[in-house]
């Protein structure tokens, strides 16, 4: 999606809408907050790989230590995706919340990241130059 | 190629494994893997001190003391530069790299094993032998499976950084 205009981002600002939504109501209808963590965990998730790719040196083609450090970012953010997911289980498997709320949050989290992501990948021509 | 003609098996390596794409999706798998392994203690933790624990048995600090071991191991296994390990076969480095390599290499294995085990020795002494009836058990399995976890980890995360053919990878980025 090179050309991602306007539809694209009412599109994914409502997707965010709703995601937020189902995280705010798992917490509210319950009324137990623990499953905000989950919206700090996906946030920062694409944190570690955009803070690798900058402190590698792309133009670097001899030394491998660039490879190991984008290595590292992919490494925590798959650290933080998997514990978006884990952490309402968690939650609801020590009966700290209800299964419907961990239901609700984790929908809701992965509306949240996967909005991230393809807000990402929509504009990132228009980024880099 | 060359590598083509000197291979033993009858069937090749797939294409795709040696995409770029399969080794980024390794290592995001390895990191998956080890957050699984580390949610899987935390849970027990949690749950040790909740309301459903029944029982008198608790998550305390040796439970958490192979997980600690196995993550050491993995974190020197993986900083190791594998290049390094032939590089006595070459005549160009000296220094002894592919000895100190090796040392370190086998001190990573040593703790990542050592804390595969360890998990296996919590569950027995303090789970096992007490004969903790189930529910409460699972706290035990859940060290396990953590420790396992952690190794399966490190076995993706050096797979998946061992295929890279550095050219195309290089040249991908």
């Amino acid at each position: 999606m090179p050309n991602a205009g306007l539809k694209t981002i009412i599109a994914l600002s409502f997707v965010l809408a709703v995601g937020f939504l189902l995280v705010i109501l798992s917490c509210a209808l319950y009324k137990e907050y623990y499953p905000l963590l989950v919206v700090a965990t996906y946030v920062l998730a694409p944190l570690p790989n955009w803070i690798c790719g900058r402190w590698a040196n792309p133009d670097d083609f001899v030394e491998s230590s660039g490879n190991a450090v984008l290595d590292l970012g992919r490494f925590c953010t798959g650290f933080l995706v998997v514990m978006g997911i884990a952490l309402p289980v968690l939650l609801a498997h020590s009966n700290i919340i209800e299964v419907p709320a961990m239901i609700m949050c984790i929908v809701g989290g992965l509306l949240i990241y996967g909005t991230i992501i393809s807000f990402g990948m929509s504009f990132q021509e228009e980024q880099e130059f | 190629d060359t590598m083509e003609e000197g291979r033993l098996w009858k069937f090749g390596k797939p294409a795709w494994l040696n995409s770029v794409w399969a080794r980024n999706a390794g290592v995001y798998g390895a990191g998956a893997l080890f957050s699984l392994a580390f949610y899987v203690l935390i849970d027990a933790a949690v749950w040790s001190h909740s309301p459903l624990n029944m029982s008198d048995v608790h998550v305390t600090f040796i439970d958490w003391l192979p997980f600690i071991f196995s993550s050491l191991g993995m974190l020197i296994i993986n900083s190791v530069e594998k290049a390094r390990l032939s590089a006595d076969s070459f005549s160009y480095s000296g220094s002894g790299v592919a000895w100190k390599a090796r040392v370190v290499l086998f001190l990573g294995f040593a703790a990542l094993a050592g804390g595969m085990a360890g998990g296996v020795v919590v569950f027995v002494l303090k789970f096992a032998v007490h004969q903790v009836a189930w529910p409460m058990m699972g706290m035990g399995v859940e060290n396990i499976v953590a420790n396992g976890l952690v190794g399966l980890s490190s076995v993706v995360l050096w797979v998946s950084q061992n295929m890279e053919d550095e050219y195309s990878y290089n040249l991908a980025l």
